[in-house]
């Protein structure tokens, strides 16, 4: 489904060159749930943007469900957002000038779907997140919790093969992070691929598969002394 | 395609007071843009109308005498002077009147078709002329015939002007007839009456004040040559390409003959394209004026445009990378801003038609302008709809260069 390798992404400024990622190998196979975990400034969320196709990057291939996505163009790439991709943002990032229908339908516009599906997606992906009632709710007369909700219900009305999740609950309590994950859970179950960075390794326990990122690279667990400690520490707590 | 109206409305409603400062200014504009424009073009078409004269080859002088003299002795230096001018190399003929078109002032008078009628038929510009009038100003007889030398008679201002024969202009023939036959009627002018004569094509009263518009073309022209202490003016036509020579020539001589006069240093000696410059003068500042007032109102509704869009651009730049991730391409974008605008300019362009009929309607209440033509109006929406989509492009174009990865930035 998802195949980088060695790929590797350079941020230039006029003093530094900073490499968010190198040499970068991963492969997510259809149908996976996979947590990345990973210090802060690590490259976490520098691999979503790319895997997204909401960034470039400088070196390396990248193949998104068999196509190598360095050649196309930026319509493609929007195309391919749109009816592959789920997005999933700590910061909710609802407009918030719409009410919670007119946000789960903005993707399904850009599709150019018919009204009367829309409205169909609309009112299941809503139902499916338990927020059919709120439709007509701005985001600000919403909880943080109700929002990533609604946030989820946008990246499931169009049905993407690739949900991608960053930082899902970072901005949750214990109680609303572990709805959403329940909820990803059972997404994920449907049959969707989900890649979820997390700080939270009770969530991360929960994927089938974890990934851990150190300075712009895949790292082996098994190999990694510091991940045992950290695993150690949170045991002992 | 998915104009996005709906949404685009509900967020606008969220967003009130810039869109509605905007769709004011361009009803303001629009309202005034049409009338301006119609204003402008009813003076300027006005500019171009013709007198019915030779005007080319016509310059006129303005006679002062100093010191005192007899009406008889004033009828007879003014036909010495026509003599010295019609012995002018270049010079075709010579007439004397009050006045001429498009001066400014003269003689008007009421013309009745009936000596017991209480009110006048219509006002009418009186020229008076000479068996030389009709041929020095190049009019076209259309009926009857030109004055001759034995009906001229000489009158003084304060004496009765009691013609028994006059030429009239078409259009007066028109006002008074009908388009029945003009020559052989009678009409009182001052209370006089007068046989016609003749009947000219075409010429202009004396005024080109808009009261006078609807009286523009009724002209009488009587056979008295009018003594006056004040000054005669003296009309010549030349042949074609002498007209600068003659104008030269012409003080001089007049002086060799009597030096016991002035001529206006500024109104003088005047070719009747100068008259015409002079009569427009204050209609082309008006026309430039309501230009200038409408460029700087165009100006300033596209800076506001531009100002308002850029801000909203600026203030919703993570909205647009969300919009871009979620699968909006640029185009999406772009026209997202201009469909915006759309709505924004449309309903600011409905109320500004309202507001330009509303003010025509006062104009014409307050200064008898004439009904706004449905052609300005419609030029008006069109070009405030083009100003709208061409001020909110250079915005919406940035809007959609923001990248897709600015949904990630925290903040
Ligand atoms: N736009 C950018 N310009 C320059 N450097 C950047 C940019 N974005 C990220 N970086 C750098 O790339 C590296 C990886 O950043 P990234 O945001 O991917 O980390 P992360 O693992 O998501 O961190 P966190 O857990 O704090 O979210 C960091 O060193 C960061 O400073
Ligand atoms: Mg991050």
């Amino acid at each position: 489904m998802l195949k980088m390798t060695h790929l590797s992404k350079v941020y230039r400024t006029e003093v530094v060159e900073t490499y968010a990622l190198r040499d970068f190998n991963i492969n997510v196979k259809e149908g996976e749930f996979v947590a990345v975990t990973g210090p802060s400034g690590s490259g976490k969320t520098t691999f979503l943007t790319i895997a997204g196709l909401l960034e470039t990057f400088t070196g390396g291939h990248y193949h998104l469900d068999g196509i190598e996505v360095s050649q196309l163009n930026d319509n493609a790439r929007s195309k391919i957002r749109n009816e592959k991709i789920g997005f999933i943002f700590q910061a909710f990032n609802l407009i918030p000038d719409l009410n919670v229908y007119d946000n789960v339908e903005v993707p399904l516009r850009y599709r150019g779907m018919k009204a009367a599906e829309r409205k169909q997606r609309i009112m299941d992906a809503l139902e499916r997140v338990g927020l059919a009632s709120r439709a007509k709710h701005y985001p600000a007369e919403l909880s943080g919790g109700q929002q990533q909700r609604v946030a989820i219900a946008r990246a499931l009305a169009g049905s993407p093969r690739l949900l991608l999740a960053d930082e899902p609950t970072g901005n949750l309590d214990t109680q609303m992070a572990r709805g959403v994950m329940e909820l990803l859970e059972e997404i994920h179950r449907e049959g969707a691929t989900i890649v979820m960075v997390t700080h939270d390794p009770e969530l991360a326990a929960r994927a089938q598969r974890n990934v851990h990122i150190i300075d712009g690279q895949v790292v082996d667990l098994a190999e990694e002394p510091r991940f045992h400690a950290h695993n150690a520490r949170v045991a002992d707590a | 395609m998915d104009m996005q109206v709906g949404p685009i409305l509900s967020a606008l409603r969220r967003h009130k007071a810039g869109a509605v400062l905007i769709a004011l200014q361009i009803a303001l504009t629009l309202a005034i843009l049409c009338n301006a424009l119609f204003i402008v073009h009813q003076r300027l078409s006005h500019l171009s109308e013709p007198t019915g004269l030779d005007e080319a080859n016509i310059f006129v002088i303005q006679n002062e005498w100093v010191g005192k003299a007899s009406y008889a002795q004033l009828d007879a230096e003014a036909r010495a002077d026509l003599e010295v001018l019609r012995r002018l190399p270049g010079v075709a003929d010579v007439t004397t009147s009050n006045s001429y078109p498009l001066r400014g002032a003269g003689w008007d008078d009421g013309i009745r078709l009936h000596p017991d009628q209480l009110t006048d038929t219509t006002g009418a510009t009186v020229y008076f002329a000479d068996e030389h009038f009709v041929r020095t100003l190049g009019l076209k007889l259309v009926a009857g015939r030109d004055f001759r030398a034995g009906d001229i008679g000489v009158m003084a201002a304060q004496d009765r002007l009691d013609p028994s024969q006059v030429i009239v202009t078409r259009a007066l023939a028109d006002t008074l007839f009908h388009g029945d036959t003009a020559v052989g009627r009678t009409l009182y002018l001052a209370g006089s009456p007068a046989t016609i004569v003749g009947v000219v094509d075409r010429l202009q009263a004396q005024s080109v004040a808009r009261w006078a518009a609807d009286f523009a073309h009724r002209v009488v022209i009587v056979p008295r040559r009018l003594t006056s202490t004040l000054g005669t003016y003296y009309i010549v036509r030349t042949h074609p390409g002498q007209l600068a020579a003659a104008m030269r020539a012409a003080p001089a001589a007049l002086v060799a003959r009597n030096p016991r006069r002035m001529f206006d240093p500024r109104m003088g000696v005047l070719s009747f394209a100068q008259v015409r410059e002079r009569a427009y003068e204050s209609d082309r500042g008006m026309a430039t004026l309501m230009g200038v007032i409408s460029a700087v109102l165009l100006a300033i509704t596209a800076a506001g445009i531009v100002g308002v869009t850029s801000f909203r651009v600026g203030q919703r730049r993570r909205q647009i990378g969300v919009r871009r991730a979620l699968g909006a391409t640029r185009h999406d974008i772009v026209r997202y801003f201009l469909v915006e605008n759309l709505l924004v300019s449309g309903s600011g362009i409905l109320l500004g038609v309202l507001l330009a009929l509303a003010m025509n309607l006062w104009l014409i209440l307050r200064f008898g302008m004439q009904g706004l033509s449905p052609a300005y109006l419609a030029a008006g929406v069109a070009v405030l709809l083009l100003l709208g989509q061409a001020a909110a492009l250079a915005p919406a174009l940035r809007a959609s260069r923001v990248p897709p990865v600015e949904a990630t930035r925290a903040g």
